[in-house]
C-alpha cells in the first residue's frame, strides 16, 4: 500500500468544479489538473498548465465517486481498470470521449480505447 | 548482471534526484525511488522500464531533458556491454512497452473476466445520511491517507457511492469489522443500521448502474430549470464538444420598467458574473421578443450594441428577437418538456407577430411530440406508419413493448401477420368523421367530430363550442361520449343566476371549456365569458307570486297556465316577475326556460294550504294584516304591517310529521307559520295550531297565549267593524303582551285600574262602567256616570274600546303585581264568565242577579281599592257582604280545576291562577320535588281510568322529558295505594295537584311569588285562607294556602 503514489485529493467534495479525467476517470479539482496534470495519463493528455486542454480532457459530467485506497488489491479498481493507477478519487462513470488526437494516439499505440461512459460492455 | 543493473539504477537515480528539485517539485520523485528500491528483486526489464517511464511521466521539458540525459548516459554505458542488435531490440521493446504501460494491459481484458471472485474482498453496504454520500467517501479517503503510517491503518480497499443510490455508500473490505473501524468517528454514517454484505453477483451491477441518458440534439426542446427563465421553453441550437453546455434560443424576459438606473447597473454587473436571474423571481418580466427600439428607449442607446445581425444587450446576444445564451446542461430540464402548441406557436411566430401566424411549422411540433407519442399508444389504438419501409401501413396496435409496437395491419397484403415497428414511426390514425375526445392538454375533455387530418394534427369540430380545434393526434382518443365532465367554470356553476349587466340577469344552462351559455330574462341566449359576469345572484330568499297569489319559491314545481303549459322546477326568480324554470325533458337550452311568475301555478299540494284566502288577503293587505296580528293597525303605520310578534318565537311542533321538532318562527301568514327548524336548518310552512311556544326552560305553552283574547275578539269584531276606535285597542293589546305574567294579565282591567288608581273619579266611573257595559240596558249605571261612559255604554260592542279610550293610564300600571291578588281572583273569575262569550253579551245579561246588587257594587269599588292598599279593615265588611251573595264567587273555590284554562281567554295558559298543570316542572320547583305532597286530580281520562283519583302521595322524583308529547312523569309514593305491594307509581305530572297546607307548623313550599320554590313553615292561619309562613331564611310572608304545597320529610 505504501508503495503507491497518491493523487491530490480534492478538499471540497461538494465543489461543483470537480472534474474527472476522460481517460482514467480520476477526479481532481481543475487547479490540481493545471498544476500537476493527470497523475495517470499526463503523458497522453498533456494537461498540465493548459486550461483549454483540461477543459477538453476532463469533464464535470461524472457519476459516482470511488475512493481507491488500495488499487492493487481492490476488485473495484480492477473492475474499473484503475488498479495500476495512483490512489485517489475516481469516478464510476464519466460522460464523454477523449479528444480525437488522444484517441488517435492511443490507436497508433495499439491501445484499445474504452470510453468510461459504460456505453460499451464486454 | 541483475546486481550490476541495480547499482546503475541507483546511480542514475541519484543523479536524477539532484537534478529534480531544481526543475520541479513532484512528489512522485520520492515514490519513484521507493518503488525502485523495493522492486530491486523484480525482474530487471520491468524494473528498468518502470524507472524510465517514471522519468517520462514528467511533462516539463526540462525534466524530460534531464531524463533524456540520464538515459543517454546509461545507454552509453550499456553500449559497452551489449551488442548493437541487442540494443536495437531493447530500444524497440522499451518504446513499445512504455506506451502499453500507460493504460496497462487491463484494457485488453474483457470486463466479464473481471467479475469478482471469492478471492476478492467483499463489498459492504453502509447506511449514511442522504446527501452526505460523496462527502463521506472523500472523508474515508482522507482518513485512510492520514492513518496510513499509523499503528492502525485502515484496512479497507476502497469505498464508493452512486448518485442513483441515495443514503448509502459501499465499502470494499475483507470483513465487516474493518468497515466499522473505518466508519468509526465519521459523522453521518449509521453503522448501527447495519453493515450489509453485498452478494458477489450484485457487486458488478452496482458499478454498472446507468442513468437514463438524456441526449440533446440541436433543435430539441428543453426547459430552463432555474433563474429568471425558470420553466421557459427553449430550443437547443448547438452543443459544446464535451456536451456540458448547450446554446439555447428562447424568448427573453427584459424588464422594460426597471426600478432605477443604479439597480440596473448593479444587476447588469451581476449578470456578467453569470448570476443571471438573481433579480427577484417574483417580479420577473413577461416573455417578450427583443425589440431594439424598446430597449434603447428604456436603457439608452449605449446599452445596446449591434454586431452584424445580432444585438448585444446586457452581455446577452439577441437575434431575431430571441435571446441566445449558453446554458450548462445541469441547468436544463431535458425530459418531460412537453411543449404546448401555444408555446411552439409563439416560437415559430417569432418577432414578426401575427404576420405568419397561419403557417405554423407543424413539423417542429411533430418532432417535439413524437417522443411523447410513444407513451400514449395503447393496444387497440388505430395507428398508421408514417416513416420507414412500412410507411403508409395502418392497423391496430396489438401490443407495446418499450419502443416497439406490434401492429396488426389492415389490408389485403397482410394476411393476419403482425409487424413490429418502432413506436416513433407510428402515430394514431383518425379519419374525418371519427368522434374523438381530447385526453390531455388545454383542450382536455373536449369532444368533437374530426373534420380533417393533416399528418399528426387533427382538426375536429367541438361538440360544445362548435368551433374547430386542432390538436395532436397523440392527445386524442376515439370516444362516444359527448360534452365535458365538468359543470363548473371559474366561480360559476351550471344553473347559477348571474348578473350580466345592470338590467340583465340570466341563468347558465350550459358550460363550455371557458365560457357559458346563458339564458337571460328576456329569453335570449348569450355566450358569456366568466369575466363578463359581474356577479352571481342568490335567489334562494326571493319570493314571487304565482297566478293564484301563492308564494313561488325556488325549487317549487310549477306549471304554466298559459302558452305551452310547460312544467318545470323553479331555478330562480327575478324581481318577483321572472321565473327561470328547468325541466330535463326539454332539449332546448339545456331544459332551462324563462317565464313570468304570474303565469305559473304550483303543482305541489302545499298550494292548497295556502289557499286559505282570508289569510292570504290579510297578508297582502297591510291594514288587515295588522288586525290579524294583534291589533296594531291604529299605530298609524300605513305601510307594511308591523312585524308579527310571533316572529322569532321559539316553538315546538306538536303535531304532524315534524312533531317534536324545535324551531323558530320566521314568518307568519294567517294561520300558517314558517318555522325554521333547529335540527336541519330548513324552513317549513306549518299551521300555527301545530305549534307550541317553547319557553327557555323547556316548558311549552300555547303559541298565542299572551295576546289570545284580544285577537280572538278582534278577529270576530274587527273585520266586521272597521271601527274608528281601532287605535284605542293598541294599548290594550300592547299591555297584554307586555305583561306575560299570567297573574297580571289574568286580572281584569277594571279591577286593576280601580285598584291602582286612587282617583275616585276613575274608580267610581270605571267599575260601574264595567257593570254598565255588562248591563247595557241598565239606565242607572249610565246615568250615574260621566257622559263618556254613557257613550260607551251605548256601544256595548266595544267595551274594550271605551274602557281603553278613557283610561289609557292603566296600561302602564298593569305591570306591577298587586298584593290584592286574592281578591282579584274572584273578580277575574267573575268577569271571565262574561268574557267567555265575547260574541254575545247575553251571558253577561244573565248576571241579572248580581245586577240587582248594584248598589253594593258601588260599595265594592272602594272595597277593592282599600284591599289593594292592604287595609282591609274598614271595607272588610262591605267587601264580604258583596262577596257573600255573589254566586259568581264559587269558581274561586274550584280555582284549581282546569276549567278556567278552557275559557279560551288569553290567560288560559297561565293556568288556574298560579297553578299550571305542570307546576311540578317549574324551574324553581323541579329541582326539589322530593317530598312534595300531591293528590291525583283529573286523572279519569288520562291515567288508570281515575282509579287513583283524589289519592294522595309524595313525589319522589321526576322524569322530565322536556316534551309535552312524551309524558313527563313523576314517581309518586302513595299513602294508600290500591295495590299495597306497589306503593310507588309513575304518574303523569299533569294529574298531580299540590296538597295545600291545612294547619300550622306544616312544612310547605311556596309555589308562587318572589319566594317561589322556597321551603317554609306555616305559622298563623287566617280565616280568609291566608297563611303567615316563615321561610327558611326567616322571611315572614303572608300568602294564601293555595299557593303553598305541603312538603313531607317523612319519606
Amino acid at each position: 500500500m505504501s508503495n503507491q503514489n497518491t493523487a491530490a485529493i480534492p478538499p471540497q467534495p461538494r465543489a461543483k468544479a470537480l472534474r474527472a479525467c476522460l481517460l482514467c476517470s480520476i477526479i481532481q479539482t481543475p487547479a490540481d489538473f493545471r498544476k500537476h496534470g493527470c497523475p495517470n495519463c499526463e503523458e497522453l493528455m498533456q494537461m498540465k498548465g493548459y486550461p483549454d486542454r483540461i477543459q477538453a480532457c476532463t469533464t464535470t459530467h461524472f457519476d459516482g465517486v470511488i475512493a481507491v485506497i488500495d488499487p492493487e488489491q481492490s476488485w473495484i479498481a480492477r473492475w474499473q481498470r484503475t488498479s495500476k493507477y495512483v490512489r485517489g478519487m475516481y469516478a464510476v462513470r464519466v460522460k464523454g470521449r477523449v479528444p480525437e488526437d488522444v484517441e488517435a494516439e492511443l490507436e497508433s499505440r495499439g491501445i484499445k480505447y474504452r470510453p468510461r461512459d459504460q456505453s460499451e460492455q464486454d | 548482471m541483475g546486481a550490476e543493473r541495480g547499482k546503475k539504477r541507483q546511480k542514475v537515480c541519484g543523479y536524477h534526484r539532484t537534478k529534480r528539485p531544481a526543475v520541479n517539485r513532484f512528489l512522485d520523485v520520492e515514490a519513484e525511488v521507493d518503488e525502485d528500491e523495493e522492486d530491486e528483486e523484480d525482474e530487471d526489464e520491468y524494473a528498468r522500464d518502470e524507472f524510465v517511464v517514471g522519468g517520462e511521466v514528467e511533462e516539463d521539458d526540462l525534466a524530460r531533458r534531464a531524463a533524456d540525459h540520464a538515459r543517454f548516459d546509461r545507454r552509453e554505458r550499456e553500449l559497452d556491454d551489449q551488442d548493437l542488435a541487442k540494443i536495437a531490440e531493447d530500444v524497440s521493446q522499451r518504446y513499445r512497452r512504455t506506451a502499453v504501460r500507460y493504460s496497462g494491459d487491463m484494457s485488453d481484458i474483457p470486463q466479464r473476466l473481471l467479475m469478482p471472485s471469492v478471492h476478492d474482498a467483499n463489498l459492504w453496504q453502509v447506511r449514511v445520511r442522504p446527501g452526505k454520500e460523496r462527502d463521506l467517501v472523500f472523508s474515508l479517503m482522507r482518513k485512510a491517507l492520514d492513518l496510513e503510517y499509523s499503528n492502525r491503518p485502515l484496512q479497507i480497499l476502497s469505498a464508493f457511492q452512486r448518485d442513483s443510490l441515495p443514503g448509502m455508500i459501499y465499502v470494499e473490505a475483507r470483513s465487516a469489522k474493518q468497515v466499522s473501524e473505518a466508519c468509526n468517528g465519521l459523522v453521518g454514517i449509521y453503522p448501527s443500521r447495519g453493515i450489509v454484505l453485498v452478494p458477489i453477483e450484485e457487486m458488478a451491477s452496482l458499478l454498472q448502474i446507468k442513468k437514463q441518458d438524456l441526449t440533446v440534439t440541436p433543435g430539441s426542446w428543453v426547459r430552463i430549470r432555474r433563474g429568471k427563465y425558470q420553466g421557459d421553453l427553449a430550443q437547443v441550437m448547438d452543443i459544446t464538444e464535451n456536451g456540458e453546455e448547450v446554446g439555447l434560443k428562447f424568448i427573453p424576459r427584459i424588464d422594460l420598467n426597471p426600478k432605477d438606473d443604479g439597480a440596473i447597473d448593479a444587476m447588469g454587473k451581476k449578470r456578467k458574473k453569470g448570476a443571471n436571474g438573481v433579480s427577484s423571481f417574483s417580479m420577473r418580466p413577461p416573455q417578450r421578443f427583443f425589440n431594439y427600439e424598446e430597449a434603447i428607449k428604456v436603457y439608452g442607446r449605449k446599452a445596446v450594441s449591434k454586431r452584424n445581425q445580432v444585438y448585444v444587450f446586457q452581455n446577452d446576444t439577441y437575434k431575431d428577437g430571441f435571446i441566445e445564451k449558453d446554458f450548462r446542461l445541469t441547468a436544463l430540464q431535458l425530459d418531460n418538456v412537453n411543449p404546448t402548441l401555444d408555446e411552439i406557436t409563439r416560437f415559430t411566430r417569432g418577432q414578426d407577430g401575427a404576420e405568419n401566424e397561419s403557417n405554423v411549422d407543424l413539423s417542429i411540433i411533430a418532432e417535439a411530440s413524437r417522443k411523447a407519442a410513444i407513451s400514449v399508444l395503447q393496444p387497440g389504438d388505430h395507428v398508421e406508419v408514417f416513416e420507414g419501409e412500412q410507411a403508409g401501413v395502418h392497423g391496430t396496435v396489438h401490443s407495446v413493448e418499450q419502443d416497439i409496437v406490434t401492429i396488426e395491419p389492415v389490408g389485403v397484403d397482410f394476411d393476419g401477420q403482425r409487424i413490429q415497428i418502432p413506436a416513433r414511426s407510428v402515430r394514431k390514425r383518425f379519419k374525418p368523421g371519427d368522434h374523438v375526445k381530447v385526453m390531455t392538454g388545454q383542450n382536455a375533455d373536449e369532444t368533437g367530430l374530426v373534420v380533417s387530418v393533416v399528418d399528426n394534427v387533427v382538426t375536429f369540430l367541438s361538440d360544445m363550442s362548435m368551433q374547430e380545434v386542432s390538436v395532436f393526434s397523440k392527445d386524442l382518443r376515439e370516444a362516444a361520449e359527448v360534452g365535458t365532465g365538468t359543470n363548473v367554470v371559474g366561480n360559476y356553476e351550471l344553473h347559477d343566476l348571474v348578473q350580466l349587466d345592470l338590467q340583465t340577469v340570466g341563468v347558465i344552462f350550459k358550460t363550455e371549456r371557458d365560457s357559458f351559455r346563458v339564458l337571460d330574462q328576456n329569453g335570449q341566449v348569450r355566450l358569456v365569458q366568466p369575466h363578463q359576469i359581474s356577479m352571481r345572484r342568490d335567489s334562494n330568499r326571493a319570493i314571487a307570486t304565482d297566478s293564484e297569489g301563492h308564494e313561488l319559491r325556488v325549487n317549487d314545481n310549477v306549471k304554466e297556465i298559459d302558452g305551452e303549459g310547460r312544467k318545470g322546477r323553479v331555478l330562480h326568480t327575478h324581481q318577483s316577475f321572472f321565473a327561470f324554470l328547468h325541466n330535463r325533458d326539454y332539449n332546448e337550452n339545456g331544459g332551462v326556460f324563462v317565464t313570468r311568475a304570474r303565469s305559473l301555478v304550483s303543482l305541489a299540494p302545499k298550494g292548497n294550504v295556502m289557499k286559505l284566502g282570508a289569510a292570504d288577503l290579510s297578508k297582502m293587505n297591510p291594514a288587515l294584516s295588522g288586525g290579524a296580528m294583534g291589533g296594531m293597525v291604529g299605530s298609524g303605520n300605513i305601510g307594511r304591517g308591523p312585524r308579527d310578534r310571533l316572529i322569532g318565537v321559539t316553538v315546538t311542533i306538536v303535531k304532524g310529521p315534524q312533531k317534536g321538532y324545535v324551531g323558530t318562527i320566521k314568518d307568519t301568514n294567517g294561520p300558517i307559520a314558517r318555522v325554521e327548524l333547529v335540527t336541519n336548518n330548513k324552513i317549513i310552512s306549518i299551521d300555527k295550531s301545530k305549534l307550541k311556544r317553547r319557553n327557555p326552560n323547556g316548558t311549552l305553552e300555547a303559541l298565542e297565549s299572551a295576546m289570545g283574547p284580544p285577537r280572538n275578539s278582534y278577529n270576530s269584531n274587527g273585520p266586521k267593524t272597521p271601527n274608528p276606535y281601532a287605535g284605542n285597542r293598541t294599548p290594550w293589546g300592547g299591555a297584554a303582551t307586555r305583561t306575560p305574567n299570567p297573574y297580571d294579565s289574568s286580572r281584569t282591567p277594571a279591577w286593576n285600574a280601580s285598584a291602582r288608581t286612587p282617583n275616585p273619579y276613575d274608580n267610581g266611573g270605571k267599575t260601574p262602567a264595567w257593570n254598565a257595559s255588562a248591563r247595557t240596558p241598565n239606565p242607572y249605571a249610565a246615568g250615574s256616570q260621566t257622559p263618556a261612559w254613557n257613550a260607551s255604554a251605548r256601544s256595548p260592542r266595544n267595551p274594550y274600546n271605551a274602557q281603553g279610550g278613557t283610561t289609557p293610564r292603566p296600561n302602564s300600571t298593569w305591570g306591577g303585581a298587586t298584593p290584592a291578588w286574592g281578591a282579584s281572583s274572584p273578580r277575574r273569575e267573575t268577569t271571565s264568565g262574561g268574557w267567555n262569550s265575547s260574541g254575545g253579551w247575553g251571558d253577561a245579561l244573565s248576571w241579572g242577579e248580581p245586577a240587582n246588587a248594584q248598589t253594593p257594587g258601588v260599595a265594592f269599588t272602594p272595597g277593592a281599592d282599600g284591599f289593594a292598599a292592604q287595609t282591609p279593615g274598614a271595607f272588610e265588611g262591605p267587601y264580604e257582604t258583596f262577596r257573600t251573595p255573589g254566586a259568581m264567587f264559587n269558581p274561586m273555590a274550584s280555582a284549581p280545576t282546569p276549567a278556567p284554562q278552557t275559557t279560551g281567554i288569553s290567560h288560559s295558559n297561565a293556568g288556574a291562577y298560579e297553578l299550571s298543570e305542570r307546576w311540578l316542572l317549574d324551574s324553581e320547583i323541579v329541582d326539589q320535588v322530593r317530598g312534595i305532597a300531591v293528590k291525583i286530580q283529573g286523572s279519569s281520562s288520562k291515567w288508570y281510568n281515575g282509579q287513583y283519583e283524589a289519592k294522595t302521595g309524595v313525589v319522589l322524583s321526576i322524569l322530565n322529558t322536556h316534551n309535552e308529547q312524551f309524558g313527563t312523569t313523576a314517581t309518586v309514593k302513595f299513602d294508600e295505594p290500591l295495590d299495597p305491594s306497589q306503593s310507588t307509581l309513575q304518574v303523569p305530572v299533569d294529574v298531580l295537584m299540590p296538597v295545600h297546607p291545612l294547619k300550622s307548623k306544616d312544612e310547605v313550599m311556596i309555589l308562587y311569588g318572589a319566594h317561589k320554590g322556597q321551603l317554609a313553615t306555616v305559622g298563623l292561619i287566617e280565616p280568609t285562607g291566608m297563611m303567615i309562613v316563615t321561610t327558611q331564611s326567616y322571611l315572614v310572608e303572608e300568602i294564601h294556602a293555595d299557593r303553598l304545597v305541603v312538603v313531607r320529610k317523612d319519606i
